[in-house]
């Protein structure tokens, strides 16, 4: 169960978000729009020097906005070597190519075996961190507005709002319904009786989400709310935001430019 | 003056009993009248059954009921929200209906002199983060953004809340989350304040304050009906009370002293113990 | 101890390298079986046609979400989001000791219909995207191709089929949304099997290295299929079954709710469906095609290459192991087509006719077995 872990990192982002740091001063929908095109950057890049430069301008980043090194290391690559390290493994190995280096088993690592995983690592790596780099440094709430900036109807920025807010609802009710079953118990759950627990909790809060939807719909109604929500504008760009805009632009036709 | 009782269970079209002579005779027109209202849930089950009531301008009225008695059923009734299966509402001069809500004037106007604050505050407080939560109200209205902005921030500065404009409702205490309730409809500056069990789950000193508020309001000329169980605060916050008994309907109404006073009605609506 | 050893010799000395890799790849995926694809695993080109793709998926949603008399959708989609999110952390311990956590795809498309159901699990992978940050966040419109539209439209088609005409209380629901979870996360795998492996066919260096995933159709289907359909589909069957199965028995009217907001025009089972099928058919030609042309026009590699490389990365060794999970279809072999690209198609279009009759079957047979019961 991550659901502490879950609640734990949204509250430590909250955190490195309001604290100052060069990121966080920066208009939010000019950030988003930024780690849109660094992504593109970094996806189009068939150099690898592009993709390792562009990473470790995340992490100068990071440290001009105060976030502490290790742990966004950690953070990015502790995931990666689980998921994408697994999958990229083999590719070590079974493409074929000049061999680099002779293994035990009759295993070889190919130098373009070596390129491919370092390429899909090194991608993956950079990605995560520019989308945790945003994360760290943007209230959740101001991500989730400036999102109207992509052109997404504020009906959806209005549900995402919404969703943003229950999924704390329901997490914390989870973790009670787990904890109270699991008091009860002394030994250890075996995996039927550990699925049923499952189900049941997931039906219960499927039943909750369900009244609490026409509950909350009613207190919409009460204040006003028809079909189409009215939103604010909120946030207002700066000399500073323009002057990074530009910035980022250049850098990411750059990189672009680089990475052909 | 004795405390009135609803005669039995006759039919529909009778209003309820015993009315006090004098609170008939009104100054001012009524802000909801609502007669001979019955409501069933869609599972055929009864809310209510047979309920009239009359609320005036600037009165403080509480709705008292144990649980599962209809009084926020009630509620949402008089804020628009569920319509009667018979009987009427008649709020502002004007009949309560689906259709009456459709129009977009009466829609605005209606909706920006009644509130209603809903006991469970996590229903109540459904955007991200305080701020936004208090602007929603104002925003739905189409008040213009500046006009937004200093409503959001005068009730932010009446609730002493200025601190907690950026939290998000999971990062807020119980006490916390009802004055932000309250808040989010502040902004609007109601004629009518209905509450339902404001008290839940308030500590004591959250509770007095809540009080104090509710008689602010009621100062202010304000008309405030709280449904609520706990006797305790019946006689802080109420002019007249209006008991809804265990079979849905009326059974009384009266002031606080007549009600509290009146063991046999509490013990029958279930309010006490015997 | 010992025993491995030599076991592990055993298999050294009888089996082929290859061998060892293939299997070895299969396992590593076989603990991998996440359907969020990160970002760096597809090529942008890929990202933004999965985006279009999307679309009109997305216009539909929210066309229905602006219904008149249908506003309590936007709470309604909201609390669905969360309740996905939410489950999607619930890891179900599976016999043999893996985990796996259900999408709620096929839920959501039962109890609020396909096309709200599609904004209810994109609003979830959206905020999973920027959340987890690896959810991928220029991939989302391939998460939500696979995610939040081929699972729950493909989940609801099969839920329709074998519940039609039944009594919101009839015990076929359970059975229906079963086997409506698990063929929808199956579709959903290959899907996405699909395009991780069209990636190193379509982008690679002028020496051939992959550029994004680096695993061709023939490891990346059965990787993603295999496990998907052993693990992750038999969860996302389980919990959806279990789930309506509770709710039969505490909440019956949620299981109405999709009859009690469609709208009113009764249409043809295929023009019901126009939408998905249209997009399936479109995703299956054109997303070769499309790709294509943004491929050559980065100027890398011309289409005279192309036929040649896609069979060139494959590995000696697995072009001669790929008979083996395609020997049903002797003819279907890359090396007797000659032509990755139509290879491709008619993978993609036997793919999902061997799926769709897997399910087909299921819902025969149960059929059959109800009314024989009757």
């Amino acid at each position: 169960m991550d659901i502490d872990h879950t609640l734990e990192q949204s509250l430590f982002a909250e955190k490195t978000a309001r604290q100052p740091g060069l990121l966080q001063e920066l208009d939010p929908r000019l950030k988003i729009l930024s780690a849109l095109l660094v992504l593109l950057a970094v996806g189009l890049s068939r150099n690898l020097t592009v993709i390792i430069v562009l990473y470790f301008l995340m992490l100068a980043l990071a440290l001009f906005s105060k976030i502490p090194l290790a742990f966004f290391i950690k953070r990015v690559w502790l995931f990666i070597t689980f998921f994408t390290g697994v999958i990229a493994l083999p590719a070590l190995f079974i493409t074929p190519g000049t061999v680099l280096v002779y293994l035990p088993l009759g295993l070889v690592i190919t130098k373009t075996g070596l390129a491919t995983a370092m390429f899909f690592l090194l991608r993956v790596g950079t990605s995560v961190s520019v989308a945790v780099l945003l994360v760290l440094t943007t209230p959740w709430n101001s991500v989730l507005k400036s999102l109207g900036v992509l052109r997404i109807p504020p009906v959806i920025i209005l549900i995402l709002g919404m969703t943003y807010r229950y999924i704390h609802l329901l997490l914390h009710l989870t973790n009670d319904m787990f904890l109270s079953r699991k008091s009860r118990l002394l030994r250890r759950m075996k995996g039927p009786e550990e699925r049923r627990l499952i189900a049941a909790t997931t039906g219960t809060l499927m039943n909750k989400s369900l009244q609490v939807s026409s509950e909350v719909y009613l207190a919409m109604q009460s204040r006003g709310f028809r079909n189409y929500p009215r939103t604010m504008d909120t946030f207002k760009m700066r000399r500073i935001d323009w002057l990074s805009g530009v910035l980022v632009v250049m850098m990411v036709a750059a990189a672009i430019w680089l990475g052909k | 003056m004795a405390v009135g009782r609803a005669g039995g269970h006759d039919g529909c079209s009778s209003h309820l009993v015993g009315k006090i002579g004098n609170l008939q005779i009104m100054e001012t027109p009524p802000i909801f009248d609502v007669n001979g209202l019955c409501y069933n849930y869609d599972n055929q089950i009864p809310a209510l059954e047979h309920v009239s009531l009359t609320v005036r301008r600037g009165e403080r009225l509480v709705i008292l009921g144990s649980n599962g008695s209809g009084k926020s059923t009630l509620l949402k009734i008089l804020d628009g929200l569920y319509f009667p299966n018979q009987g009427s509402v008649i709020a502002f001069g004007r009949l309560l209906t689906e259709q009456a809500f459709q129009e977009e004037a009466f829609n605005f106007e209606f909706r920006r002199r009644v509130s209603l604050v809903f006991q469970d505050s996590d229903v109540q407080l459904f955007m991200p983060s305080v701020w936004d939560e208090l602007a929603f109200a104002p925003l739905q209205l189409g008040l213009s953004q500046e006009e937004v902005k200093s409503r959001v921030e005068s009730a932010l500065r009446d609730l002493q809340i200025e601190k907690l404009r950026q939290r998000a409702p999971h990062q807020l205490s119980g006490g916390e989350k009802k004055r932000v309730a309250l808040a989010s409809v502040l902004g609007l500056s109601p004629d009518v304040w209905l509450l339902d069990e404001p008290s839940a789950g308030l500590d004591p000193l959250s509770t007095a304050w809540l009080l104090d508020f509710i008689n602010q309001q009621g100062k202010a000329g304000k008309t405030v009906i709280t449904a609520t169980h706990d006797l305790g605060i019946v006689d802080a916050i109420a002019e007249r009370v209006y008991v809804l008994g265990e079979d849905h309907q009326g059974v009384a109404e009266g002031t606080p002293h007549q009600v509290l006073a009146d063991k046999a009605l509490l013990i029958s609506s279930r309010l006490m113990r015997p | 101890m010992t025993r491995i050893k030599t076991a592990l010799k055993m298999l050294k000395s009888r089996t082929p390298r290859s061998l060892m890799i293939y299997y070895g790849i299969f396992i590593t995926w076989l603990f991998t079986t996440a359907m969020h694809i990160p970002d760096g695993y597809l090529s942008p080109a890929t990202s933004v046609i999965m985006f279009i793709i999307v679309l009109p998926f997305w216009g539909l949603g929210v066309r229905k979400l602006r219904q008149k008399m249908s506003s309590k959708n936007v709470p309604l989609v909201a609390l669905f989001a969360a309740f996905s999110f939410v489950i999607m952390m619930f890891n179900v311990p599976l016999p043999g000791g893996t985990t796996a956590h259900a999408v709620g795809g096929a839920l959501a498309a039962i109890v609020l219909g396909p096309e709200i159901a599609t904004m209810a699990i994109t609003i979830a992978l959206v905020i999973q995207a920027f959340f987890f940050g690896d959810g991928g966040i220029l991939a989302i419109g391939a998460n939500c191709f696979n995610m939040a539209v081929v699972l729950p439209y493909v989940s609801y088609a099969i839920y329709q089929a074998i519940t039609k005409n039944q009594a919101t209380s009839s015990k076929r629901r359970i059975i229906g949304a079963g086997i409506g979870g698990w063929t929808g996360l199956t579709v959903a795998a290959f899907f996405a099997a699909v395009e991780f492996g069209i990636q190193p066919m379509l982008f690679h260096t002028a020496d051939g290295t992959p550029l994004y995933a680096p695993y061709p159709l023939s490891v990346s289907i059965p990787a993603m299929v295999i496990p998907h359909a052993l693990i992750a589909s038999v969860v996302e069957g389980v919990v959806t079954a279990l789930v309506v199965a509770y709710l039969l028995r505490t909440n019956q009217s949620a299981l109405e709710f999709v009859k009690k907001t469609e709208i009113p025009v009764e249409l043809s089972g295929f023009a019901k469906w126009r939408a998905l099928w249209i997009g399936l058919v479109v995703m299956i030609v054109i997303v070769p095609i499309g790709l294509l042309a943004p491929g050559t026009a980065w100027g890398e590699w011309g289409t005279e290459q192309f036929s040649s490389l896609g069979l060139a990365f494959i590995p000696q060794g697995m072009a001669k192991l790929s008979g083996l999970w395609s020997a049903p279809l002797p003819d279907y072999n890359f090396p007797a087509l000659k032509n990755a690209n139509l290879a491709y198609i008619l993978s993609g279009i036997v793919g999902t006719i061997v799926i769709g009759i897997v399910a087909w079957l299921f819902t025969m047979l149960v059929t059959l077995r109800k009314t024989e019961a009757r």
